[in-house]
């Protein structure tokens, strides 16, 4: 079924993507692009990687195609599927969704990775993360007091 | 929520924010080097999630998470301070807002604590503190565009107000609960310069007459208004004006109006906004009765409000005009019938329609067979409040354990109970503990001081042992009757997740409030009167004390000297001790001191409390 013409994007390391310009369009930066009429040729996209750029236009796909993508039952359990990756990925993903401001793709990236935060001490969000805690124990605890005396 | 024994249900101001779709789109967004293209080569997992942090965090709203999440390392510490949309306060004298304000700069809503709750039954000095003056004065420039204010126990002044309506030009939503100190002044300049309000909740405050007709001070084309509460207001409202910002408000879904509204007043605001979901009835009565003109049709008003889901006011309601709301019965979840004095008849009448109900306030007129009717009728209710309305000690209270337990036989997924009454019985209390286990907020007020089971003529111990036993996710409690030291026993035994505790006139010793003090280790709030713990009971939680909020004891046994040693041994805590200049004080009460209130604080004694308050 075709949505209209079909435009080409060009990862950061030269791979074409043939895609309809619907499924594009939820793309804000590539919707602008399409306005301004730049794109004839293919449209270069030198933040986004071939193995990102796929990832992305599996999700503009998905959402172009459920009719009611509000309102999906099935259209979340989906997207809670997509998801399903490892870290790296998921940050690259955020990356991707925001260069190419594709704002539901953000917002459900950025929840999963909260989701990972959510009901965590300190401690549990740094393993999750490997991040180390570069506090020194005063500082933490100036921290933990003001938290708590203060904030909560 | 409102925690307390108001009369009117709480604003949901202070709940999270409804925000449509992204919220990442009021960041920053991607933080970093600063430069737009970013390396082929993927840069370090960690490195991406510095980068993608003010997104993620966004997405983090409890207040709990954005605490862990800004210890876990100095980027992180920094990208929370810099997502933080909601700032609460939950005790204005524990911080300054020179602090908070430079920690957090991107601040769009506050919530601001002051007074404890005790402060509402007359026990601080009328000036005591808690004043708005210095948290607007700082905000009004960290902030600007602050679109939210919720304010409770503060004083509040109609310069603080003006402050706000010049200060903030996105300023949406205002919500005062039993604040005071400002006047119809004050609303003017909100209502004529904050041109975008969607809510102005007065709840429970004291509003000054100075005679200015502030609702005449919308915009006069169509407003923002979603939400007009201001059934605590006791002036006269210019009504004529009111109906025009009623036709003129599309968005309105709340409005409760004062007491001096008329029944026949509201009939007209209804049949102009047949929109609204949550209605303050005001008087519904006929308060100037006009000759000759036909009586209003008012159930056909309430049949046409499709919407409406929480009804309240009925403030000086006549029991004539009662069939009118039959309508709107099948789809209330909310019923504040708390300044009603309606019998059982009239109550059976309109509770047998609320199948839905899960809020209900009412006055102990009903007697234990109005309540019999709603545990029959009210399968879905979460949330009961019964006021007393003659709260005097001698008096026979109509309701008792027998309305009671049938509350607890009948609405099983009971979570908060306030219960006013002159008698009670361990079994029923024991009953509810078993057969309500959902229960959060637990309060019985046996009034009258150390009154006793009143079949078994025992302390209380048992029954509110049973529900600290059995109730597994209590976190609030408020205790009465005859309690010996082993109900207290009980309370540190098993009330591990508590977290508010109020006690009046209760316990045999020190070991009471000890065994409180070291068993519960989520307390938070304790507030205490008229009980015998003294100085070493005050000292045996020293390793407590700065995990909560506030200690607030008066007419119990405590010294001067306690308060000094407290002070000296926790020099981070604030300890303020009020003691009545001219009361005359019976042999027992002398050496005693009237009241402790004391908390921790980043910022030291304060410099704004009166003479009356001593700081040790």
């Amino acid at each position: 079924m075709s949505y209209g013409r079909k435009i080409t994007l060009k990862s950061s390391d030269g791979e074409t993507f043939e895609v309809d310009e619907a499924v594009g369009s939820e793309s804000q930066t590539i919707k602008h692009m399409i306005e301004d009429d730049c794109a004839d040729n293919a449209i270069p996209l030198p933040n986004v990687t071939s193995k990102m750029l796929s990832k992305v236009i599996e999700y503009c796909k998905k959402h172009v195609e459920t009719p009611k993508p509000d309102d999906n039952d099935e259209l979340k359990a989906w997207d809670a599927d997509f998801v399903k990756v490892d870290q790296a990925t998921l940050f690259d993903i955020i990356l991707a969704a925001n260069y190419l401001n594709i704002n539901s793709l953000l917002d459900l990236t950025c929840q999963t990775v909260a989701d990972m935060i959510k009901d965590k001490t300190p401690e549990e969000i740094r393993k999750t993360f490997h991040i180390k805690n570069d506090f020194t124990p005063e500082a933490e605890e100036e921290v933990r007091k003001e938290n708590q005396w203060a904030f909560e | 929520m409102s925690e307390d024994d108001d009369r009117s249900p709480p604003s949901d101001l202070g709940c999270a924010d409804s925000e449509s779709s992204s919220k990442t789109r009021n960041c920053s967004g991607i933080s970093g080097s600063g430069s737009t293209s970013v390396e082929v080569q993927a840069p370090y997992p960690d490195q991406v999630l510095e980068n993608v942090l003010e997104n993620v965090l966004c997405f983090l709203t409890s207040r709990r998470d954005r605490s862990a999440a800004s210890l876990v390392c100095k980027s992180w510490y920094r990208a929370e301070a810099l997502t933080r949309s909601e700032l609460f306060i939950g005790n204005c004298y524990a911080v300054s807002p020179r602090r908070a304000t430079t920690r957090f700069t991107r601040v769009r809503s506050v919530a601001i604590k002051g007074k404890p709750r005790f402060a509402d039954f007359n026990l601080m000095p009328p000036n005591w503190g808690a004043h708005f003056s210095p948290w607007v004065a700082t905000m009004a420039k960290a902030y600007p565009w602050l679109e939210k204010i919720y304010l409770k126990r503060m004083s509040v002044t109609d310069e603080n107000l003006a402050i706000l309506a010049h200060s903030f030009p996105s300023f949406k939503e205002l919500a005062l609960v039993c604040c005071e100190g400002f006047g119809t002044s004050g609303l003017a300049v909100v209502a004529s310069k904050c041109r975008q309000l969607k809510v102005l909740d007065l709840i429970e405050s004291e509003v000054l007459d100075d005679d200015v007709d502030w609702i005449s001070c919308f915009p006069e084309s169509h407003t923002c208004l979603e939400s007009l509460i201001f059934d605590c207001v006791e002036c006269l409202i210019n009504f004529e004006a009111l109906e025009r910002l009623v036709v003129r408000s599309p968005y309105l879904k709340k409005l409760r109006l004062n007491r001096l509204a008329s029944i026949g007043q509201l009939h007209r605001l209804m049949v102009r906004a047949p929109q609204l979901t949550h209605l303050g009835t005001g008087s519904f009565t006929t308060l100037d009765a006009v000759q000759g003109e036909p009586e209003p049709d008012y159930a056909s008003a309430f049949a046409a409000s499709r919407s409406l889901v929480c009804l309240s006011g009925f403030r000086e309601a006549s029991p004539e005009f009662l069939f009118a709301i039959y309508p709107v019965c099948a789809n209330l979840t909310s019923l504040n019938f708390s300044y009603a004095t309606i019998d059982v008849e009239e109550l059976k009448s309109v509770i047998c329609h609320c199948r839905k109900l899960q809020t209900l306030w009412v006055l102990d007129t009903i007697c234990d067979e109005g309540l019999q009717a709603v545990a029959a009728s009210c399968k879905e209710l979460r949330e009961l409040r019964v006021f007393p309305v003659e709260a005097q000690e001698d008096f026979e209270s109509p309701v008792s354990e027998v309305g009671f337990q049938a509350i607890s036989e009948g609405c099983r997924k009971l979570e908060s109970i306030l219960y006013f009454c002159q008698r009670m019985t361990n079994a029923a209390v024991i009953a509810m503990s078993k057969n309500c286990p959902d229960l959060v907020v637990f309060r019985l007020c046996i009034m009258g001081r150390h009154r006793p089971d009143y079949v078994t003529g025992e302390p209380m111990d048992e029954g509110f042992g049973a529900i600290v036993m059995n109730c597994k996710k209590l976190t609030r409690l408020a205790v009465s009757g005859l309690l010996t030291d082993r109900a207290f026993d009980y309370i540190g035994k098993y009330g591990k997740l508590v977290r508010t505790l109020s006690v009046a006139f209760a316990g045999d010793s020190d070991m009471g409030l000890k065994y409180v003090l070291e068993g519960c280790p989520n307390l938070q709030k304790l507030e205490i009167r008229d009980s015998p713990f003294g100085d070493a009971a005050l000292l045996s939680g020293l390793h407590h004390y700065y995990n909560m909020r506030f200690l607030w004891m008066s007419s119990c046994r405590l010294t001067r000297e306690g308060c000094t040693e407290i002070a000296r041994a926790l020099p981070r805590m604030v300890v303020e001790v009020m003691q009545e200049a001219n009361a005359v004080r019976d042999e027992e009460r002398r050496g005693f001191i009237d009241t402790l209130y004391m908390y921790r604080s980043l910022e030291g004694p304060r410099d704004d409390a009166p003479e009356v308050v001593e700081i040790a």
